[in-house]
């Protein structure tokens, strides 16, 4: 009689855990009694769609991880990071040279962007897992009539046509290396600039406010056969494949699953894959979060 | 560790749901209800309700504060200025350039939008409530007094009682205030209906969440503003009678 | 703290960064904000000020007034701005349209009650004088509406000024809020600077608008003016 109350308990307490373990879709538990991450990721649909990834795919493995998503640019986000507010972010290599490390020298190839990056980011306690295949570069988009007509294919090209160019684009590109300088510098080309809201950049070739745009290499509206993007022989617009910047002591705290789970979805992540997503969430209106959701599950990560 | 630039095997990429149930936010049309509908729970009612939270505790903590304010400058009248100072020039920095001044120090997080939306309430709560109870006529004071109340209970049971109207309506008002100034706060600490609003323009213009984040901002504080309305009438009906 | 002094550094550069190419000054961004502004409410006081007047004049549409002044803090203006872009696009007319619609409550509410709330014995010792309506209106309505007409003027004018910075976010290019909106080419201290700046042409703006009110006050007025009107934007329907 006096141990039926104990008993009791200690059944519904069981079946309480028991509960609770079956109702989450994961078994796994390589994340079990690791401290909480907090991932961050910067303000446009590919980095929230990263940000869902990595977060999904690491709370699948039982990491306690949560995110903070859109938090600012470049610089705001890596701020965030050393600061301590975040762990973790999805960032593009040839970013962290030419933003955050102030680095002007292009590097000759993807590997190297990703070796110097990392090795600047070692410096303030931080490193970079795997990259992906994918590289999300800015790119000077054009309408495919536009480029015909005129016979552009390269940026060089475009010497040719005088100084009545104008490239829209996002503020910041006027004053990035990657951007207005780097095609004065680099291409010797002397363009007019127009601001464009990021949403805009390909309204704006449609309307013929500008001739040229800065798009991504990533962007949806590229699979849809009316625009073109002039390739870039001089590499100044960089190498951007995506890794994540995560302190070195949460890696070492959370173990090597957390980065082995980094990386299997990195792995995965090819410009065919990041542009499907993108035209999910962009032109969809689809919520990053399902569509992260989606693939994971599809490549059996979640 | 290796570099991994080349994929290992090419990854499955599902479908991410059939075209044609999207034909509606590819034309980008006013209002595509299935959106609305997919997206509810996920985006516009944590947005919702992050953005009643960022209001309620704005308000009350702007409440309690402006109230103290007030009872204090009821009773020593030197106190009144500095204070109106103080307030009427956090009231009057626009909500942009408040919340980015505060945000390097604070941090970007609910603290610092609170903070900045908690300033923009007292300037309106200190001034209706200071005002309604200097309102009380001084022959209801003198009556209160002659029946043996103290200041206190004075205050309490017939000076604040009397005061209600202007208050509740200040309070009214600073909601409604709020409400609106949240939308600004999404870009601080990404909460409340501002973040489908300013996602839904950066996103090429995404019509429909534009329109319903941005009605349901509309409509919240109307009906704030109409239920508040409510509760003043409800709390002083003696009142009603007099603006008849 | 080194952010803040940094903007400074930024404000007395006006708004360029040393090595990049020639950005908007901050001085010509603070004038566009004003601009932009000061047609909205140009153009605000021309359709709410007249209707205004006259219905307070004629003591009819009080309802219509004053619920348009409660509706009016009820719209957020990024909604409102927001709402205009989807309807009508980005643009110059869109922002100032969102405006004008955000403007004309105060203004109106205002100078309805201004000019209603005029006490009635002096119109009717004005009236006794001989006076036509139009000459009440003109020599002792406005005249003593002027405080609050104004104060509904001074509360639009700030929340447009306001709102015009927020118009940024909605991809309007052209105000001080550009550079809040690019804090990836103007870094923190421009952020912080461009903030300080927008803080100060408020507050500039306020004081300004408060001189100018107690300027045209009447003389005979200004000796019974609450002293809580004349700093601070105030709407007639503050207080119950």
């Amino acid at each position: 009689m006096r141990l039926l109350r104990p008993a009791l308990l200690a059944a519904l307490l069981a079946i309480a855990v028991a509960a609770c373990g079956s109702s989450s879709k994961t078994t796994s538990s390589s994340g079990a009694g690791k401290p909480a991450v907090v991932i961050g990721d910067k303000n446009f649909t590919e980095e929230y769609i990263l940000g869902d990834l990595y977060q999904q795919a690491l709370a699948a493995k039982g990491f306690k991880v949560t995110l903070k998503p859109n938090i600012g640019s470049s610089e705001i986000t890596y701020k965030a990071l050393t600061s301590g507010q975040i762990d973790m972010y999805p960032e593009y290599t040839g970013v962290i040279l030419s933003v955050i490390a102030g680095i002007t020298t292009p590097p000759h190839s993807a590997a190297e962007a990703y070796s110097l990056a990392k090795a600047y980011v070692a410096k303030h306690g931080l490193t970079l897992t795997a990259p992906t295949p994918f590289y999300d570069s800015d790119a000077l988009g054009t309408l495919k009539t536009f480029a015909t007509k005129n016979h552009l294919t390269t940026i060089s090209d475009l010497k040719k046509l005088g100084h009545s160019l104008i490239v829209g684009g996002a503020p910041e590109f006027a004053t990035r290396q990657e951007g207005l300088l780097g095609l004065k510098q680099v291409y010797g080309l002397n363009p007019t600039f127009k601001p464009l809201s990021i949403g805009l950049t390909y309204k704006a070739l449609d309307s013929g406010q500008v001739q040229l745009s800065d798009v991504f290499t990533t962007d949806p509206p590229l699979t849809t056969g009316k625009y073109t993007i002039l390739t870039d022989p001089k590499f100044v617009f960089g190498f951007q494949n995506v890794a994540p910047i995560v302190k070195q002591s949460v890696l070492a705290a959370e173990g090597p699953a957390f980065q082995q789970t980094l990386d299997a979805v990195s792995a995965l992540l090819t410009i065919p894959a990041i542009q499907k997503m993108n035209a999910a969430v962009a032109l969809d209106q689809q919520s990053p979060a399902a569509v992260a959701h989606a693939f994971l599950v599809a490549n059996h990560l979640a | 560790m290796t570099v991994l630039l080349a994929a290992a095997h090419a990854p499955v990429i599902p479908n991410f749901g059939n075209p044609s149930s999207f034909a509606c936010e590819r034309a980008n049309r006013l209002f595509c209800s299935d959106w609305v509908s997919h997206n509810w729970s996920t985006v516009l009612w944590p947005a919702l309700r992050q953005h009643l939270v960022l209001t309620l505790i704005a308000v009350s903590l702007g409440f309690v504060i402006s109230t103290t304010l007030a009872l204090i400058a009821y009773r020593r009248r030197w106190f009144e200025r500095p204070v109106l100072i103080v307030t009427s020039i956090l009231y009057t920095i626009p909500s942009l350039a408040l919340f980015e001044l505060l945000a390097p120090s604070l941090g970007l997080n609910r603290t610092t939008a609170e903070v900045a939306l908690v300033s923009y309430t007292l300037l309106i709560m200190f001034r209706n409530t200071l005002t309604g109870l200097r309102e009380v006529p001084d022959e209801v004071r003198d009556a209160a007094a002659g029946m043996g109340m103290g200041p206190l209970q004075s205050l309490l049971r017939v000076e604040l009682p009397l005061a209600l109207p202007a208050i509740t309506a200040g309070v009214r008002i600073a909601t409604v205030t709020v409400i609106s100034l949240a939308t600004v706060a999404a870009l601080i600490d990404n909460e409340g209906l501002g973040v489908p609003i300013l996602t839904a323009i950066s996103n090429e213009v995404f019509k429909t969440e534009l329109i319903v984040a941005g009605g349901m901002a509309v409509g919240l504080a109307l009906a704030a503003d109409g239920l508040l309305v409510l509760v003043q009438r409800w709390l002083t009906p003696w009142a009603r009678a007099r603006s008849a | 703290m080194h952010d803040f002094t940094e903007a400074f550094k930024f404000i007395g550069r006006d708004g360029q960064i040393p090595g990049a190419p020639p950005l908007p000054t901050l001085v010509h961004l603070t004038l566009e904000t004003l601009k932009i502004a000061g047609i909205g409410v140009a153009l605000a006081l021309l359709i709410a000020l007249p209707v205004g007047i006259w219905l307070g004049h004629i003591h009819r549409g009080s309802f219509v007034a004053i619920n348009l002044g409660n509706i009016w803090r009820a719209l957020p203006s990024l909604a409102v701005l927001a709402i205009g872009v989807a309807f009508l696009g980005l643009g110059l007319d869109n922002v100032e349209l969102a405006l004008i619609v955000l403007a004309i409550p105060p203004i109106i509410t205002n100078a309805y009650v201004a000019v209603d709330e005029v006490d009635r014995d002096v119109v009717d010792a004005a009236r006794g004088m001989g006076m036509s309506g139009w000459e009440i209106l003109r020599k002792v309505e406005l005249p003593l509406g002027i405080p609050l007409i104004f104060a509904g003027i001074r509360t639009a004018a700030l929340f447009v000024v306001s709102t015009t910075t927020i118009a940024a976010l909605t991809g309007y290019s052209g105000s001080l809020g550009d550079i809040i909106n690019n804090e990836a080419s103007y870094h923190l201290p421009g952020v912080i600077g461009a903030a300080i700046c927008i803080a100060a042409l408020a507050l500039l703006l306020e004081f300004g608008l408060a001189l100018v009110q107690r300027a045209l006050t009447p003389r005979g007025l200004k000796l019974t003016e609450d002293p809580g009107v004349t700093f601070a934007p105030v709407a007639a329907t503050d207080v119950a």
